[in-house]
């Protein structure tokens, strides 16, 4: 029965799902990461997301406006970070906790003053994202189950990882970014104002992690549950981190999460301790890591040697 | 400004003191204070514990016995005045018992029940600790999940082989548990529920999975999703809190059934309702009432923890329009006798309290 969950389309299906919100975050995390700054708070920009995903769509019973209406406020949060980090001299991580922490009280408030019950938004009628089938593909026999009949959030993270991709790499903007993470002084003596491209990129960082709050009770689920975030932008942060933060860095790791909290999905099936299983996701991630990086070193003695 | 909000507060305190005045009389022989951590519309605890006292009201006549609910909010900025209302309550001496419920109320409690050593209490829904030797002024009622669970898990694997039932498929008899954490509470659920699906159909498999938290809805909805996709699992049944809503999502997504818990899931999420039988529930009301009569008769034992199940009346299933149009009449007759016979004694149902993790493990096993 396990073998043939892990060879069923639903098994690769299910991993682009768990992949989705994860995959937001960490590209969040390495717009940030690239100029400087480590937005720890993806947590609690994402729960708030996740509610106000709920709210702003049966507010304008539309799920795309809802969406952008969430991204204005994933930014604002995100700008919120960089006025406490740069202008006002916080630590970032000290603000990103306080921002995390008012996340769960004031999503559980928001939640209970405008839906009567503390744990779920069910008796707010919002709209969710569509799953949307692809012609032609959707007729190929085993692809067909893995790729169509996904949300749309699923396809634009894929989108977005190119975005991020070309954004930082191939755009000025990007560039300065980069300038700014690698060496603010130097980018300052260039001409470059260091706190506004900062600044920039934490808005940024605050929309793409606000998509992957949205998606989670607009498109996963489709409703706000309290805490749903759990833990996921933290999981995000260490992908980016593991991934180099880079986009396709960070979407491989993003994936290989998503195909083993798949599979860990599937191994409860069987009857071993659900413990063990659990910790998979993670101990995966971390041996991945550990090969990559062992490859990489290797690469690296060996063009040594040869120079 | 500062005139402002002086005058502003004034007029608060004003207010306040005149809400404190307003303490109604008690008149009737017996009265009861019902004091929630929360307001009564909660489909759940609270309305189930005011309906109990009313239905005791109109049956022994408002001269006998009376009562008075006070809705103490939920919301974070209520929290803080929990506490001071238990205790002014206590102080007034009108009341012959306090009623309080969940975890939430506990250290109040405990605070309430040293500082009024003859007040007396009824603490529901939450295990109290007697082992100080203190306390003895509250009356502490739980709740059998194991026997709500027995009665469930019958109801699943009776379903789950019932090819007349539009979302099943009868070739299998998989039904599917998703626990929050591997807990003895949720064991208890899971113990009750293998027995009672073992007691229809010896040979059902029960697909088993955890979510390891109690909010992870979405992990909750794959978990449920798998085992409804690739573990042949037609009906589910879910004890994960928040992440437990997860499974009714996956029972929709997939086209199958889940049961609900705690409260009535089928009116919490209409929209979902055609996928849920019925719900697995806690009667505070009926186990208040029977507090109240006993204590009435002075039999009442204060300073200990009390189980109830249905033979006292403190868990039911839902059984209402919706259950009757959902399950087929012949598993409700089965699930009645059934029922019954928990009552007479005939089954016992086993308990995961007190037992070890290997066997926990037996019982788990015997079902794969």
């Amino acid at each position: 029965m396990i073998v043939d969950a892990i060879l069923s389309p639903e098994f690769l299906n299910a991993t682009l799902r768990a992949t989705t919100p994860i995959l937001f975050a960490t590209l969040a995390a390495a717009v940030a990461a690239k100029c400087g700054i480590i937005n720890m708070a993806l947590e609690g920009i994402m729960l708030f997301s996740a509610l106000f995903g709920v709210l702003f769509s049966a507010m304008f019973q539309s799920g795309i406006l809802g969406l952008l209406a969430t991204m204005v406020m994933g930014g604002l949060i995100g700008l919120l970070l960089a006025f406490f980090v740069l202008k006002l001299k916080t630590d970032e991580i000290l603000a990103a906790i306080a921002i995390n922490l008012i996340a769960n009280g004031a999503t559980i408030l928001i939640l209970l003053m405008l839906s009567g019950d503390r744990g779920v938004s069910s008796s707010v009628k919002s709209v969710p994202l569509p799953r949307i089938s692809i012609p032609v593909i959707e007729n190929i026999p085993y692809l067909g189950a893995v790729i169509s009949n996904q949300n749309v959030l699923t396809y634009v993270s894929l989108i977005m990882v190119v975005v991020v991709h070309i954004f930082l790499y191939k755009m000025p903007l990007g560039l300065r970014i980069r300038a700014v993470g690698e060496n603010k002084n130097a980018a300052e003596s260039v001409g470059i104002s260091s706190k506004k491209i900062q600044y920039i990129a934490l808005v940024i960082s605050g929309v793409l992690a606000s998509m992957g709050g949205f998606f989670l009770s607009g498109g996963y689920m489709t409703y706000f549950t309290t805490g749903m975030t759990a833990g996921r932008g933290f999981i995000a942060l260490a992908a980016s981190f593991m991934g180099g933060n880079t986009p396709v860095g960070g979407f491989s790791v993003s994936l290989l999460f998503g195909a083993s909290s798949a599979l860990s999905n599937i191994l409860q099936l069987g009857n071993w301790p659900y413990e063990i299983i659990q910790m998979l996701p993670y101990i995966t991630t971390i041996i991945g890591l550990a090969i990559y990086s062992y490859v990489r070193m290797k690469k690296r003695q060996k063009l040594s040697d040869r120079g | 400004m500062k005139k402002i909000f002086a005058l502003l507060l004034v007029v608060v305190m004003i207010f306040s003191m005149t809400a404190c005045g307003q303490s109604g009389e008690t008149k009737a022989e017996y009265n009861a204070a019902l004091l929630l951590n929360g307001n009564l519309g909660d489909k759940s605890f609270f309305d189930s514990a005011n309906q109990g006292l009313e239905k005791l009201k109109a049956e022994l006549g408002a001269d006998k016995f009376d009562f008075k609910v006070e809705q103490m909010g939920a919301k974070p900025e209520d929290e803080p005045k929990w506490e001071p209302t238990l205790l002014e309550y206590c102080d007034k001496k009108e009341y012959d018992v306090i009623i309080v419920g969940t975890w939430q109320m506990y250290d109040a409690l405990a605070k309430a029940s040293k500082e009024f050593p003859d007040q007396k209490f009824i603490f529901f829904d939450e295990t109290f600790d007697f082992s100080s030797g203190e306390h003895k002024n509250i009356y502490n009622v739980l709740y059998k999940q194991n026997e709500v669970s027995f009665l469930v898990g019958a109801a699943a694997a009776l379903m789950t082989t019932d090819g007349s039932l539009p979302m099943i498929d009868p070739s299998d008899s998989n039904i599917g548990f998703l626990g929050g954490m591997e807990n003895p509470i949720i064991n208890d659920f899971l113990v009750g529920y293998i027995q009672g699906a073992k007691e229809v159909n010896p040979d059902v498999k029960v697909k088993i999975a955890y979510v390891g938290d109690f909010w992870d809805s979405a992990k909750g909805k794959d978990l449920a999703l798998t085992q409804y996709q690739s573990g042949g699992v037609d009906i589910g049944y879910n004890v994960a809190g928040a992440a437990g809503l997860g499974q009714i999502e996956a029972a929709a997504d997939a086209n199958k059934y889940a049961f609900g818990v705690d409260s009535d899931q089928a009116a919490l999420l209409p929209e979902m309702a055609e996928f849920i039988p019925t719900s697995a529930l806690k009667n505070v009301g009926n186990s208040i009432i029977r507090a109240i009569k006993l204590d009435l008769e002075g039999k009442l034992e204060y300073g200990v923890a009390e189980s109830l199940g249905f033979s006292e009346g403190g868990v039911e299933i839902v059984k209402d329009a919706h259950y009757e149009k959902m399950v087929p009449e012949a598993i409700r007759t089965q699930l009645d006798e059934l029922e019954q016979k928990i009552i007479s004694g005939e089954i016992v149902v086993d308990t995961a309290l007190g037992k070890s993790t290997e066997e926990i493990q037996a019982i788990k096993d015997s079902v794969q």
